[in-house]
């Protein structure tokens, strides 16, 4: 007679043989597998710029952008015999991508007649399924020249080209919370060589808010708005605000938006835009981006 | 004490199978992917792609991280993985199947692997013909398959519908080493 405890011990040992016999789950095993390689989120933004400001993203090492930004709008009262607007702003931009951090662009906006330039640094970057690093941070610095000469030059800020120089910097910080949702808030620091009245601050601090909510896979929602701290006491000015759509075409973005800031330096449209926004003449403004982004570097692809 | 002969042997026979070496592994599979479309030829590469193959019981395994494809152009891996596979939801796309009529011996055959393929989070039934190779005990398979873009809810706008091919072909290498647990 078999006893109980045998009976048991060789159930278990058939059991066994089963059990590596049968193999557990292959792809179970290959789980196990995987190396913990750290994953970084991409596409937190589709595109460098949200609609007015910088966003979080830099193009990979040797992308060049050539973009064309416009803005459109009506002048008020006006017997306007124009086509659709009566005014237009553009800024035609170029932005290239030393590493996958760094990036310097340039650009002209012919309506203000303002040069601007960039240097954007990516430091970190926000980790995939890691509580290591919740968000993304990229610091930009602005420089901007007006030609316009200032309108209030006297003997101790004479109109020299120098004294129309401003800078920002800003300190983009982004979380992506989903697929679909990411939020932006943007610190930001402007510094004029010379304000436009001595009673106007030379520094300015605002801070901006943006987001963008996908709605479909090449296609987002995205709206903007910046709160300045010390406004400029010589001109009633108000904070800028954007509502829009970007959409991705392969390698061109394009952007739709409804706004009221009318310029595209980082110093005129953050503290100096003298519309509110509304859809009354000339306070509203109809802006369209194309970014058209060249790989000026591939990737090998090793073939055997 | 017959008994306890016959619980030693079930053991001996048990310890001789957990020891048979059966599985193999791949951890630095290649798959490669082309879409050959009239606007432009998209091709990408994932060098790290894992598999095992259990000679026993004629099983292979396929599992890769979607965010591993390498493109030409870093754009392409964007929308591949934002717009298209949406990695952040479906991170890997696994295969599963059955080597039909495997022989564990022979130095080289072609069979049909009849399996499940699993991208963009939809599985799919498949048959897929390689290529396996025994090169004294070690074992390598390759081959080529295509599947279309549709079968697996990816998604592409009209517009784009000429820079994308219907059909990807997909390009597969194993080179498998004995796997320990």
């Amino acid at each position: 007679m078999m006893n109980s405890k045998h009976f048991f011990l060789i159930l278990t040992c058939i059991f066994f043989v089963d059990f590596n016999a049968n193999a557990q789950d292959l792809l179970k095993k290959l789980d196990k597998e995987f190396t913990n390689i750290p994953l970084y989120e991409i596409a937190t933004f589709k595109t460098t710029r949200i609609g007015l400001g910088q966003s979080i993203e830099t193009r990979k090492k040797g992308a060049l952008e050539i973009s064309l930004y416009n803005r459109y709008w009506d002048k008020p009262n006006t017997q306007s015999q124009s086509f659709l607007a009566d005014e237009v702003n553009t800024r035609y931009g170029l932005a290239f991508s030393f590493s996958d951090n760094f990036t310097i662009g340039f650009g002209y906006s012919n309506f203000d007649k303002i040069s601007d330039g960039y240097l954007k640094y990516r430091i970190i970057r926000q980790r995939i399924n890691s509580k290591k690093m919740p968000i993304s941070i990229t610091l930009v610095q602005n420089f901007s020249h007006r030609k316009f000469k200032n309108t209030n030059a006297n003997l101790y800020s004479p109109n020299s080209s120098e004294n129309r120089y401003a800078f920002s910097t800003q300190a983009l910080i982004a979380r992506k919370f989903s697929p679909e949702l990411s939020l932006q808030v943007a610190p930001t620091f402007i510094h004029r060589a010379t304000p436009n009245s001595s009673n106007d601050s030379k520094s300015q601090f605002a801070i901006g808010f943006g987001g963008r909510q996908k709605i479909g896979a090449h296609t987002s929602i995205v709206s903007e708005y910046f709160y300045v701290a010390n406004t400029i006491k010589s001109m009633g000015t108000f904070n800028s605000f954007l509502v829009g759509i970007n959409w991705e075409v392969s390698d061109l973005m394009l952007q739709f938006h409804l706004t009221n800031a009318r310029n595209f330096a980082e110093d005129t449209f953050i503290s100096q835009t003298t519309n509110n926004f509304n859809f009354k003449d000339p306070n509203l403004h109809f802006g369209f981006n194309a970014t058209f982004i060249l790989h000026t570097k591939k990737k090998k692809i090793n073939k055997d | 004490m017959n008994k306890f002969l016959f619980f030693l042997i079930i053991c001996i026979i048990n310890i001789y199978d957990f020891t048979a070496q059966n599985q193999f592994i791949a951890r630095q599979g290649q798959i490669t992917f082309f879409s050959y479309a009239s606007v432009e030829n998209i091709e990408a590469q994932n060098n790290q792609v894992l598999s095992i193959l259990d000679v026993k019981t004629k099983k292979v395994a396929v599992s890769m991280l979607m965010r591993a494809f390498v493109f030409k152009k870093d754009l392409m891996y964007e929308h591949f993985n934002e717009s298209y596979i949406e990695s952040d939801i479906y991170p890997k796309a696994t295969f599963e199947g059955d080597i039909l009529n495997f022989d564990k011996n022979a130095t080289r055959q072609t069979k049909l692997i009849n399996g499940v393929l699993n991208i963009h989070g939809i599985s799919k039934e498949t048959k897929i013909k390689s290529t396996i190779e025994n090169n004294n005990g070690t074992y390598s398979i390759y081959g080529e398959c295509k599947v279309l873009v549709k079968d697996f809810d990816i998604k592409i706008p009209p517009i784009l519908s000429s820079n994308i091919a219907k059909s990807i072909t997909i390009k597969f290498k194993f080179q498998y080493q004995p796997y320990d647990e």
